[in-house]
């Protein structure tokens, strides 16, 4: 059986899956942007930098510090190992956010 | 020898400006006593300034740039540490941050092979500028010299990698206990109503994160104080247990967390308001010179 290649983004998948049964889940991975960089000299992974966008009820009446915070909790272990997620950007939203979001976005567009 | 002076009032800056002699470099400073770079910056300057003699065309000026708003402002400080270098009222460069080597390496070349420079431009020798005569081989012997014999005497002052502390009060000698260090940072975070904890500073960012993140405030005119966690190992991992937050660039209002900078663009992008009651447009009443997108809202 063959071996997952990105094992570090299938761990946040599954906990953000079971953790916030989120109705939006986009992971990407950004390491190759980073890879040149100094603070990555030495380093063999190619799973350091993410970008994760997440919408869930879960988030609702909380504040965006807040629910970072879960997210972090959740992922304590691959942000304190070595040579894990070095860098975590996130996107954290309900679905009224998301909704809002998308009708400025759809507005924005018409009015261009 | 010449000496860092401290300005205590507007008044004082107004008339110690005039009445420096033509010609004369004007390295101005503006630094915060709380916030722990300038403490090493001040070091660094009344060293650097001890190295010319009392005649040279140099006057190192310091200034609190909270307790001088005004002055803050006319020169469009935003961060601190901030070196002005001007001459004759114009501004020749400036230095952000707590680069020693930097701001060294400006006042060399205004004021040490400066002089040399000066002489052929105006056709005046330096004597002429000030009221003691000028002795331009000790300016090359002292300020002019090239950077590599330079640095041996200064660069000792600017922090190593190697150096455990930012803020030379605070290695007590004994290793600082947690209850030590949270109670360092409960004061840190507070130091300036915004404070960015970053890696690198704002004129010299470590990390794609860290400087967007300040040049998104620098961009709003938001006055804050930045603390470069590179510098201070103890401060980068007690931070983040303090904080219950593990990641860099961090942005702290009025004590409190905001988020990094996900969440301080969001906020920009969400409230036209976020951080407005700490630019530098609304620290004045009137209005003045400004950073161009303030002038643009009060016209």
């Amino acid at each position: 059986m063959a071996q997952s290649m990105t094992p570090v983004e299938d761990a946040m998948r599954v906990k953000l899956s079971e953790a916030f049964n989120p109705s939006t889940l986009e992971v990407y991975n950004d390491s190759h942007k980073h890879a040149h960089h100094k603070a990555m000299q030495g380093s063999t992974s190619r799973e350091t930098h993410f970008r994760v966008v997440i919408t869930s009820e879960a988030f609702k009446s909380k504040m965006q510090p807040a629910r970072h915070r879960m997210v972090y909790a959740l992922l304590k272990d691959e942000m304190a190992r070595e040579g894990g997620i070095h860098a975590l950007q996130l996107k954290t939203r309900t679905p009224e956010e998301e909704e809002r979001q998308k009708q400025r976005e759809e507005a924005e567009s018409v009015n261009a | 020898m010449a000496s860092l002076r401290e300005i205590p009032t507007e008044a004082d800056f107004a008339s110690t400006i005039t009445s420096l002699p033509p010609a004369t470099v004007a390295v101005i400073y503006f630094h915060a006593p709380w916030a722990a770079p300038c403490k090493q910056m001040s070091t660094v300057l009344s060293t650097l300034a001890s190295t010319y003699p009392s005649s040279a065309p140099l006057a190192f000026l310091s200034l609190n740039a909270e307790e001088l708003p005004e002055i803050s402002e006319q020169y469009d400080v935003t961060a601190v540490p901030y070196i002005v270098l001007q001459k004759d009222g114009s501004v020749l460069e400036t230095v952000s941050g707590s680069d020693a080597a930097k701001v060294r390496a400006a006042v060399e070349k205004y004021a040490g092979a400066g002089s040399a420079g000066e002489a052929s431009n105006l056709g005046l020798p330096p004597a002429q500028s000030v009221t003691k005569p000028a002795a331009p081989t000790t300016h090359l012997e002292t300020g002019a010299t090239n950077g590599t014999n330079g640095t041996k005497n200064l660069a000792s002052y600017a922090p190593s990698n190697n150096d455990p502390k930012t803020a030379p009060e605070y290695s007590s000698g004994a290793k600082e206990t947690k209850e030590e260090l949270f109670a360092r940072l409960a004061e840190l975070v507070k130091a300036a109503p915004v404070m960015l904890f970053m890696k690198g500073t704002p004129s010299a960012p470590q990390c794609g994160f860290s400087r967007q993140t300040s040049s998104l405030l620098r961009e709003k005119g938001v006055r804050y104080g930045f603390f470069n966690i590179l510098a201070d190992d103890d401060v980068r991992q007690g931070l983040k247990e303090y904080a219950d937050w593990p990641t860099f660039p961090q942005l702290w209002v009025g004590g409190e967390l905001v988020g990094g900078l996900d969440i301080v663009k969001e906020e920009f992008e969400n409230d036209p308001d976020f951080l407005a009651e700490y630019t530098v447009s609304k620290q004045r009443n009137t209005g003045g010179p400004a950073a161009p997108q303030a002038q643009a809202q009060t016209a």
